[in-house]
C-alpha cells in the first residue's frame, strides 16, 4: 500500500502527541499541580514557557499532561460507539427486513437531537466524570457509525462477490465477517479518526461546562474555561491549551483523509 | 476537397501513460469511419479529443482540423461555438446522460434553444421533427415522457434526435449501441445508417465490436494498446485483414469462430428438471392478501425444462426476459413462489436446510469478472476459499489444490498473490471459473460471463469452457443474450421473452428454422461481419 503524504503528516502529528504525553514527566518543566503564589498570572517567559494561571500554575507542563487526558478520551471514547455501531449497522444492512426496521428506527429517533445535548443530558443523569461521558458516548455515538456500515452493507449484499459467497454455500455470519465487514471498513475508519476529534472537543466542553473531569485536573478544557475571566489580561491560560486542540484534531483530520486516499482500491 | 476533419500525428498523455500515440486520419465530408478496439485501446480518448473533451492533466499533442479551423489551438469559447452545433456527441448510456428530471422534449429544445434562432411554437414543432427523424413513434407523448418512461433503445433515439437538433457536421458516438440488446442495437444501426443517408452527417462511431462498424462505415481504424495498427475500407479489412491483431479480432468474431460440436447425450433420466416454476419479486403483503391477489412483479412465469446429463443448455432471451432470475432460482439467490426443482429425480431445495450439499453440484459463474471477486482477498485465498471452508481437502494439501485450479484455467501460478483490481476482466473471468470448480460441481451455469469481455477474450472463455466440459463431462447451463455465443456452445437452446419460454428445442433446429418471429428477430439481430451495410 502506497503512503499518502496527507496521511503521514498526520500520523506524524499524532505520533508526536502521542510521544509529548507518554514522555509527559520528562517533558514538563514544573509539577502541573503545584500552585506557586509567588508566580500568579505570569506572561509566558524563559521560566513558564506558556505563563502561569491565576494559582501560578505553569501552562506549558499543564497542556502537556493534557495530551494524556485527550488521548485517553479521543481514543477510548471511539471505540466502543465504533463496536457498537458497526454490529448493529451491517447486521441491519445486511439482512434488511424488520432487524433493519427496528434497527434505523432507533437510529431515527437518536438523529434529530443535536448530538451534544443528548450527551450533555445523559452525563447530567448519571453525573459528571469521564467514565459517564464514556457511557453517553456508547448510548447515542454508535448512531453515525450504524449509518454508515448499513448503507455500506446494503450496496455490499446485493453484490455479485457476496452472491457467489452464498451459491459456495457459505453460512451468513462468515460471509458478514470475511466479504462484508472488510469492505465495509474503510468509511468507517475514516469516520471514527474526525470522530476522535469531536469525542476529544465534546469531552474538552464537558470539562468546560464543569461537568467532565473535575478541576484541578490538567485537562484542556478545564484550563479553557479557568482562563475565561482573564482572557483580557492574560490571554496565555486558555489559548494554548486551545492551540493544543487545534493542532491534535488536525492530526486525526489528515490521517483519516490520507486514510481515506490508501485503504481505496485502485485498479 | 479538403476533409472534413483531418487529425494529424495525435498523441494523448495522462502522465506517464500515453493513451493514444501518433494516430494521423482523415474524415472526407459525408463519410463515416468506425474505429475499432478493446477496452483501453485509446478509441474513446481519441473520439473525445476531436471536441477537446478531455480531463485538464490530459496532453495533447499533434493537429486536429475540423474544416479548415484548428481545434486543439481555439479558446473554449470558440470550442463552444462547435461543440453541439457543428460536431455532436452521442454516448455508451443514454440513462446517464440524460437528465432525470427533464422531459425528453425539453432536453431536446434546449440544444435549439441555445444554439439556434428558433423561438416558441418553432421549437416545439422542430422538436416534434426530430424526435420523428429518429423513428420514435408517438412522438407526442414520448416529447413529454421523462427519461425513465422510456427504454434503453428509445433513450438512445433521444439522445440521437438532442444530437442532430443543430444540423451537425460531423456525430461522433462513442459505443452507442454496446448497452442494448442485440434487436435494438440493430434497429439503432439502422437508424445510424439511414441518418447518414438522408441528412448527409459524416460520423466518427467508436465500438469495440465490428460487426456493428460494417453495419454504419465505409471506413475503418484498428487501434490497440493506444497505436493505430490498420486502416482501411472496412470490407478490405475484414475480408483481408493485414495486422496480426485485426486477423486475431476478425477471427476471435463470433461469425468466424469454427462452430464447436456438443458431444451428444443420451436421452436419459433427465439430471436437472425445473416444473412450472413461478417467480416473483414483492407482493404477499397485507394489502395483496386482502385484495386477493398474490401482488409483486412476476420475473418468470411457470417455466418447465429439463437438462440431461453432460448437455449443454443454452437460456437466450433480451434484458428484462427472466433468464436471469431463473439461474439464480436454480442456485437459491431467488426463492421460487410455485413449481419445483427436481435434480437426481429428488426435489432440490437450493434454499433449504441441505442447500450446502445441494450447492456442491451445482454452480453459478457471474456476469461482472470484477464485482464477482472479494476485491480484499487474493485470487488465491478466493480460490481456496470452498475448499477451507467446506474442508473438502486437508488443510495441508489446499495449497496444491488450488494451484492445480489456476493452472486447470491457465492462469500462471505468479498471479497467486494479486488482488482481483489486479487482474485483467478476462483472468479475473478464469479466477471465477476455477473457484467454481474447487467445488468439483457437476452442474456449472454461467450467466452471461463472456458479456462483459472483449472479443479476444470471449472467444478464449468460451474455448476454456468447451474444454473444462469435456475434461470433466460437466453439465452446463449458459445464460446470455448474445446468440452466436449460445449457437457455439449448447445442445440445446431455450428462448424466454418477458419471464416466458417461447421456444425450446434442439440448437440446429432453433437457429435454422425458428417457429417464433421473436426467435427469428432475435437470430437476425447477430452483429455479422459479411452484413451487408444497412
Amino acid at each position: 500500500m502506497k503512503m499518502s503524504p496527507m496521511f503521514l503528516w498526520g500520523a506524524g502529528l499524532v505520533a508526536l502527541w502521542g510521544v509529548i504525553a507518554l514522555a509527559a514527566p520528562m517533558l514538563a518543566t514544573h509539577d502541573p499541580y503545584a500552585i506557586d503564589f509567588e508566580a500568579l498570572l505570569q506572561a509566558p517567559s524563559a521560566q513558564h514557557f506558556f505563563g502561569t494561571d491565576n494559582v501560578g500554575r505553569d501552562t506549558f507542563s499543564r497542556v502537556i499532561y493534557g495530551a494524556r487526558l485527550a488521548l485517553y478520551i479521543g481514543i477510548l471514547g471511539v471505540i466502543a460507539p465504533m463496536l457498537i455501531g458497526m454490529a448493529i449497522g451491517l447486521t441491519a444492512g445486511y439482512f434488511g427486513g424488520w432487524v433493519d426496521s427496528i434497527a434505523m428506527r432507533v437510529v431515527d429517533v437518536a438523529v434529530p437531537f443535536p448530538f451534544f445535548v443528548l450527551v450533555l443530558s445523559i452525563v447530567a443523569v448519571l453525573g459528571p466524570g469521564i467514565e459517564n461521558y464514556f457511557i453517553a458516548l456508547a448510548l447515542v455515538g454508535w448512531v453515525g457509525y450504524a449509518r454508515l456500515a448499513r448503507a455500506e452493507a446494503i450496496v455490499l449484499r446485493s453484490s455479485e462477490f457476496v452472491m457467489a459467497a452464498r451459491t459456495m454455500g457459505f453460512s451468513h455470519p462468515y460471509i458478514l465477517f470475511r466479504h462484508v465487514l472488510p469492505n465495509a471498513l474503510s468509511p468507517v475508519v475514516v469516520y471514527m479518526m474526525t470522530d476522535v476529534t469531536l469525542v476529544i472537543l465534546f469531552g474538552a466542553a464537558l470539562g468546560f461546562l464543569g461537568m467532565g473531569v473535575a478541576p484541578p485536573a490538567a485537562e484542556w478544557g478545564v484550563m479553557i474555561s479557568e482562563g475565561q475571566i482573564y482572557i483580557s489580561t492574560a490571554w496565555w491560560i486558555s489559548f494554548f491549551p486551545g492551540l493544543a486542540m487545534v493542532l491534535i484534531g488536525v492530526g486525526f483530520a489528515l490521517m483519516g483523509d490520507g486514510l481515506a486516499k490508501m485503504l481505496r482500491i485502485e485498479r | 476537397m479538403n476533409p472534413l476533419l483531418s487529425v494529424r500525428n495525435l498523441t494523448v498523455r495522462f502522465g506517464e501513460t500515453t493513451a493514444v500515440d501518433d494516430v494521423s486520419f482523415d474524415l472526407p465530408r459525408g463519410g463515416a469511419l468506425g474505429i475499432v478496439g478493446e477496452s483501453g485501446s485509446g478509441k474513446s480518448v481519441t473520439c473525445r479529443a476531436l471536441m477537446k473533451l478531455l480531463p485538464s492533466v490530459a496532453k495533447i499533442d499533434g493537429a486536429i482540423t475540423f474544416d479548415g479551423d484548428d481545434i486543439l489551438g481555439a479558446s473554449e469559447a470558440k470550442l463552444n461555438t462547435l461543440r453541439g452545433k457543428r460536431i455532436a456527441m452521442i454516448f455508451q448510456s443514454p440513462a446517464s446522460h440524460l437528465d432525470p428530471l427533464m422531459r425528453i422534449g425539453d432536453q431536446v429544445a434546449e440544444t435549439l434553444r441555445k444554439h439556434t434562432d428558433l423561438k416558441g411554437r418553432a421549437i416545439q414543432d422542430e422538436v416534434l421533427r426530430l424526435l420523428d427523424v429518429v423513428r420514435i413513434p408517438d412522438v407526442q407523448r414520448c416529447a413529454r415522457a421523462y427519461p425513465h418512461e422510456l427504454s434503453g433503445g428509445m433513450k438512445q433515439r433521444a439522445m440521437i434526435a438532442g444530437a442532430l437538433a443543430c444540423k451537425p457536421d460531423l456525430l461522433l458516438a462513442d459505443e452507442p449501441t454496446t448497452a442494448l440488446d442485440a434487436t435494438v442495437q440493430k434497429s439503432v444501426l439502422d437508424l445510424l445508417a439511414e441518418l447518414r443517408r438522408t441528412q448527409g452527417l459524416s460520423m466518427i462511431f467508436v465500438s469495440h465490436d465490428l460487426g456493428a462498424v460494417a453495419r454504419v462505415c465505409d471506413d475503418v481504424l484498428v487501434m490497440r494498446k493506444s497505436k493505430l495498427v490498420e486502416t482501411g475500407k472496412i470490407r478490405d479489412v475484414i475480408e483481408n485483414p493485414q495486422h496480426e491483431y485485426t486477423q486475431m479480432l476478425i477471427a476471435s468474431h463470433p461469425d468466424r469462430l469454427r462452430l464447436h460440436k456438443p458431444q451428444d447425450v443420451a436421452r436419459a433420466a433427465p439430471l436437472f428438471e425445473v416444473k412450472g416454476v413461478q417467480i416473483r419479486y414483492g407482493g404477499g403483503s397485507i394489502l395483496d392478501s386482502l385484495m386477493g391477489r398474490e401482488g409483486g412483479f412476476v420475473a418468470v412465469k411457470g417455466a418447465s425444462f429439463s437438462v440431461q446429463r453432460g448437455e449443454a443448455l443454452g437460456i437466450v432471451g433480451e434484458s428484462g426476459s427472466g433468464k436471469t432470475t431463473l439461474a439464480r432460482s436454480l442456485v437459491g439467490l431467488v426463492k421460487t413462489a410455485k413449481g419445483e426443482i427436481l435434480y437426481e429425480g429428488s426435489p432440490a431445495e437450493p434454499t433449504g436446510r441441505n442447500r450446502a450439499a445441494y450447492l456442491r453440484d451445482v454452480q453459478l459463474v457471474y456476469q461482472h469478472p470484477y464485482e464477482a471477486l472479494s476485491p480484499r482477498i487474493c485470487i488465491r485465498d478466493a480460490i481456496g476459499e470452498p475448499l477451507r471452508r467446506h474442508k473438502l481437502c486437508s488443510p495441508k494439501d489446499i495449497p496444491a489444490k488450488v494451484a492445480d485450479l489456476m493452472q486447470q484455467v491457465d492462469l500462471a501460478p505468479e498471479l497467486g498473490d494479486r488482488l482481483p483490481a489486479q487482474l485483467s476482466g478476462g483472468q479475473c473471468q478464469r479466477v471465477a471459473i476455477a473457484r467454481a470448480l474447487a467445488m468439483d460441481p457437476r452442474v456449472l451455469i454461467a450467466d452471461e460471463v463472456t458479456s462483459a469481455l472483449d472479443v479476444t477474450l470471449q472467444a478464449q472463455v468460451m474455448d476454456l469452457l468447451i474444454r473444462l466440459q469435456k475434461e470433466r463431462g460437466l453439465t452446463m447451463i449458459f445464460i446470455s443474450h448474445d446468440l452466436a455465443v449460445i449457437r457455439r456452445l449448447c445442445n440445446s437452446v431455450i428462448v424466454m421473452r418477458q419471464g416466458e419460454i417461447v421456444e425450446a428445442g434442439p440448437t440446429a433446429d432453433v437457429f435454422d428454422s425458428p417457429t417464433q418471429d421473436y426467435t427469428r428477430t432475435l437470430i437476425d439481430a447477430i452483429p455479422r461481419l459479411d452484413a451487408a451495410p444497412a
